[in-house]
């Protein structure tokens, strides 16, 4: 990954101010939740409720919209800066190596070798490289902070979510083969088709229309049996995995309302437990989609090799 | 027969062939010369009925219509255009010709050597094999299908340019032997393959 540890350290100001401010917004989201928690259980418990106490929520309610904010501006102000690292210093390679070969031409091949690489890695950087990289960070502070809440009831969550996780890295790659297989046809059809347009004097001085109708046909149909075998599969397993997914959730439940009940854990730890739920099982059950997306982006930025 | 009465072709508003006219007798060799881009081509497909002129006539065995002088030929271009089909698909193009005829014109392009060494023979599927195949392999695929067509009259498009001198010569000799009592029209920028022509014909003096 040498492109992308150039492309962070030039802009490590800009890298270092969205790691605090997603370190900000995901501790602030996580003391206004503990902090609703905490009034809960003070109600529960029925103890006073200090107007220093409901002015902290306010601050840290306020904090948490406002470090969001400011978690995705500079996210999104980061991720720019990165992309236009990574388009300049690609034009400027572009430009020295079309001077230096003298031929004009050179210029548009490489750009076409290359653009799609760049396009991809633009993309990644500005849609989703900072979006993974907060979620990611949400997902461990949330974790070591429910662990340090309720170590058993952490568990009960966590455990199921790492089933799931197998049962999507299972799933996963069933249908990756399967799109492989759809791709292998949908390549040869294209072949076919290709053949066909460039083969058109040959077809018609040898009467060959029937014969290329026929082969485009058995082409569509060879690719048609994969493509939609790969949507039904693929509808059969998200539809399993979003039940599957609720599994957790209903087990925090189940066993949390129990211990509430058993009188192991106040009602404002579970609130605070379901409140965060999602940011943890997510992060586990979306890692090997941003690990493939992340090995997808470091792979077009060594094809790009500019730097 | 192959008749061309003050033919012009034009491509995108500029001239490729100007008030051309000939006339090739049935059985008769024309040997068309020319540099790149004097419009030796365009002559052979507006002969092939693969375009239209621009004004004048094409008449080819009394046909004058595209589509139905396409019927009236056989041609083998420079490069193979071969589909991505079995090589008996590539040489019969869907139609129906018995065995032995199929056998006899891969004698001629000397295929049958080659198809023999093949697991599945002359239904090997050429689609994910046909970067394996040589230039000489896939004109003479080219030859073949041509020759099983059985037309009177044969149009080559500088068959061997993409070969090297001896498989140039094996398809030349092929195709010359099967030319031999039928209309042939040779378009090349070589004057060499045309010592035994009937008619020479340079495009670059027109």
């Amino acid at each position: 990954m040498p492109v992308l540890r150039i492309l962070l350290k030039r802009n490590r100001f800009w890298v270092m101010a969205a790691v605090v401010a997603a370190l900000a917004s995901n501790m602030s989201q996580i003391f206004y939740i503990f902090l609703i928690g905490d009034l809960v259980n003070k109600i529960e418990g029925r103890q006073a409720i200090e107007s220093s106490f409901v002015a902290l929520i306010c601050i840290f309610m306020l904090s948490n919209a406002l470090t969001l904010y400011v978690d995705q501006y500079v996210g999104r102000i980061t991720a720019e800066k990165m992309a236009h690292s990574l388009r300049m210093a690609y034009a400027r390679r572009l430009v020295k190596r079309a001077a230096g070969e003298g031929n004009a031409c050179d210029a548009g091949a490489v750009m076409s070798v290359a653009q799609n690489e760049l396009a991809q890695a633009d993309a990644y950087l500005g849609n989703t490289f900072f979006q993974i990289t907060g979620k990611a960070f949400s997902g461990v502070l949330v974790l070591i902070f429910l662990l340090f809440q309720d170590a058993l009831l952490t568990m009960t969550l966590l455990i199921p979510t790492i089933f799931i996780l197998f049962y999507v890295v299972w799933s996963g790659r069933r249908l990756s083969a399967m799109v492989n297989a759809a791709q292998d046809e949908k390549n040869r059809m294209n072949r076919v088709a290709y053949g066909t347009i460039h083969a058109f004097p040959v077809i018609r001085i040898f009467g060959g229309e029937d014969l290329s109708r026929k082969a485009f046909d058995a082409a569509i149909t060879r690719w048609v049996r994969p493509a939609s075998g790969l949507g039904r599969r693929s509808a059969l397993y998200n539809t399993l995995s979003g039940i599957v997914s609720m599994i957790p959730l209903l087990l925090l439940l189940l066993a949390g309302s129990g211990m509430v009940i058993e009188g192991h854990i106040m009602l404002g730890t579970l609130i605070v437990f379901l409140n965060l739920q999602k940011s943890l099982t997510q992060f586990v059950m979306n890692l090997p989609s941003w690990l493939s997306g992340f090995r997808v982006f470091t792979a077009n930025l060594s094809r790009i090799e500019i730097m | 027969m192959i008749r061309l009465d003050n033919v012009s072709f034009y491509y995108e508003k500029q001239p490729v062939l100007n008030h051309v006219s000939l006339f090739v007798k049935k059985g008769q060799k024309l040997g068309v010369l020319g540099e790149s881009g004097c419009g030796k081509s365009t002559l052979l497909k507006l002969m092939a009925g693969l375009c239209r002129p621009s004004s004048g006539t094409v008449t080819v065995d009394g046909e004058s219509e595209p589509a139905r002088i396409c019927q009236k030929v056989s041609v083998v271009m420079q490069t193979p255009m071969l589909l991505p089909m079995t090589i008996r698909e590539n040489i019969t193009m869907g139609h129906e010709y018995t065995e032995e005829w199929i056998r006899h014109v891969c004698e001629e392009a000397n295929l049958t050597k080659w198809i023999d060494t093949l697991p599945k023979g002359i239904d090997t599927y050429l689609g994910d094999r046909s970067d394996e195949l040589s230039g000489g392999q896939a004109q003479r695929v080219a030859i073949a299908r041509a020759m099983c067509k059985d037309a009177g009259i044969l149009l080559l498009d500088e068959p061997t340019s993409a070969l090297d001198p001896e498989n140039a010569a094996a398809v030349l000799e092929a195709l010359e032997r099967y030319a031999k009592n039928r209309t042939l029209v040779h378009v090349t920028h070589r004057p060499e393959h045309l010592k035994a022509y009937d008619i020479v014909m340079n495009m670059d003096e027109l």
